[in-house]
């Protein structure tokens, strides 16, 4: 029955107003984002922004806007995919479908796993969807074929955005141990600001949630070189840790 | 009023069954029985216990004692808390909530639940046509379902339980928000569902419902059964109600002596 559930779970997910609005933000809004810091941090201006923004931009051309592109993908997937999967989790709880999704020949944990596979298949492809949106509005403001330099920024990014969507899916644990959508988002935003902090004290490197960003650019060139391999990758069994323990969850516990 | 053959084989056994939420005694040594052919009610008060015992029956919560067996047809007795899938693919139940996503239009939630019970998506297709069309909710077939009323949402709750034909059904107040019309067709559907040889353990406020449509009659009161009332019987809100100040003036007299002991 785990044919089901994914086939049940990928049409709420196409349908959802929630993942649609969030899908759009993400790509359409990284974009201009990445647009406008891009074109800020490499004009001549002196404005408070432009002075913000200029540390964050290494290199030139197709190196500095994918390498822009892939710092602010490394905030826009962790809220975007964050937000959905809070969403399409704790929702049940919150709307009370969740007494429908048992005493069924598919398992509650099927539905669980369906769910955070769903959203990370929709975060993959949102994240292919803003590179190659990246890529075509690079190419329409004249910065020429993407160089060797360029194309590592690009694979830089997309893989950022990969490690963001997988740190996500440990809030599905949350959304689904306090029963709602909203103490996941609260769990998100807590993130956040812990990321920050983490960042500010140094210890960015080793917190998963800020080492992809660390890694694309955000605190410098230097930062970025002193993320070791191991530290990269870290956010790979923090999130699937998440995922394994709420599909956990689901199997074993009242769900109500 | 009982209009169906003799009642069948036992599909669902509760013995004995508690289950306290903190220091309330939800369900407090219950045993019912549902079997193929008949349709059960449980009536109570709100706070009786009939919801935990339904969740109890679907395996949604652990027994804190007793025990929930489900006997279906071509599987061994199995206890609910876990019951493997093959025994849920013959059962179908609405608890609280009708399985309604706003996203999805009314025939899509119809078959995305007959999926979820085990029907491939050849066979769910034909058979939510097939419920939607005895539910008479065809006009609404293409509509979002976050559009219907509430009485609508009762009857696709209802087809999302049925869909695939089960032989225990559990439904959690089924006439909820329906209009008299709609009081009438579900009645009638439970009736059809009830003859096909289905057992069905609906719960209610209402004792004149419950007696146009069930067989049996249990009245639940502060997690106990407290008696039986007979469909066919006369006056039964004041059988019902003389049961339930019986309860309670027999659970006074033991806490006073209790107290003076």
């Amino acid at each position: 029955m785990t044919g089901a559930a994914w086939d049940v779970e990928l049409l709420k997910l196409r349908r959802s107003s929630v993942a649609r609005t969030s899908a759009l933000a993400l790509v359409l809004g990284t974009c201009a984002l990445t647009a406008a810091f891009t074109a800020v941090g490499l004009g001549d201006g002196d404005s408070q922004m432009a002075v913000k923004v200029r540390p964050m931009l290494q290199g030139t051309g197709w190196e500095a806007y994918l390498g822009m592109l892939g710092q602010i993908l490394s905030v826009g997937v962790l809220l975007a995919v964050g937000v959905v999967v809070a969403w399409t989790v704790g929702r049940e709880f919150t709307d009370g479908t969740i007494a429908s999704l048992q005493a069924l020949p598919t398992p509650p944990a099927a539905i669980a796993r369906a769910k955070l596979a769903t959203v990370l298949l929709g975060a993959v492809l949102c994240a292919v969807a803003t590179v190659a949106l990246a890529v075509v509005l690079g190419l329409l403001i004249g910065l020429g074929p993407p160089d060797g330099a360029g194309l590592r920024a690009g694979g830089r990014a997309l893989v950022v955005a990969l490690l963001m969507a997988v740190l996500t899916l440990p809030l599905a644990l949350v959304a689904s141990v306090r029963r709602g959508y909203l103490p996941g988002v609260g769990a998100l935003l807590g993130i956040v600001v812990v990321t920050q902090v983490a960042t500010v004290a140094g210890a960015g490197a080793w917190f998963p949630w800020a080492t992809p960003g660390l890694w694309a650019g955000m605190g410098g060139q230097a930062a970025a070189d002193a993320v070791t391999p191991l530290q990269l990758l870290l956010p790979l069994p923090v999130g699937l840790l998440g995922a394994l323990a709420t599909v956990r969850w689901w199997a074993t516990a009242e769900l109500r | 009023m009982s209009g169906g053959g003799p009642a069948g084989d036992v599909l669902l056994d509760v013995r004995a069954v508690r289950r306290a939420f903190a220091d309330d005694r939800a369900v407090d040594g219950i045993d019912l029985t549902v079997r193929s052919g008949e349709i059960h009610a449980i009536v109570g008060l709100n706070g009786a216990g009939k919801s935990t015992l339904m969740r109890l029956a679907l395996g949604m919560l652990r027994p804190a004692a007793g025990s929930v067996h489900l006997r279906l047809p071509g599987t061994d007795a199995v206890e609910a808390w876990h019951a493997p899938a093959e025994v849920w693919a013959a059962v179908g139940h609405l608890v609280e909530t009708p399985f309604a996503y706003p996203e999805l239009t009314v025939t899509e939630m119809v078959v995305a639940a007959a999926r979820l019970r085990g029907m491939p998506a050849s066979a769910a297709v034909p058979a939510a046509r097939r419920v939607v069309e005895a539910l008479e909710l065809q006009r609404w077939a293409h509509r979002g379902t976050g559009t219907l009323s509430m009485g609508n949402r009762q009857r696709l709750g209802l087809a999302c339980a049925a869909v695939h034909a089960p032989r225990l059904l559990v439904l959690d107040e089924p006439s909820t928000a329906l209009d008299p019309a709609g009081v009438v067709l579900v009645r009638a559907w439970l009736r059809r569902t009830r003859d096909a040889g289905s057992g069905v353990l609906v719960s209610s406020h209402h004792l004149d419902e419950v007696a146009r449509t069930a067989d049996r009659i249990t009245v639940l009161h502060r997690g106990r059964v407290v008696g039986g009332l007979a469909p066919e019987g006369v006056d039964l809100e004041r059988q019902f109600f003389a049961m339930v100040h019986a309860a309670d003036a027999a659970a006074a007299c033991d806490a006073s002596t209790g107290s003076g002991a």
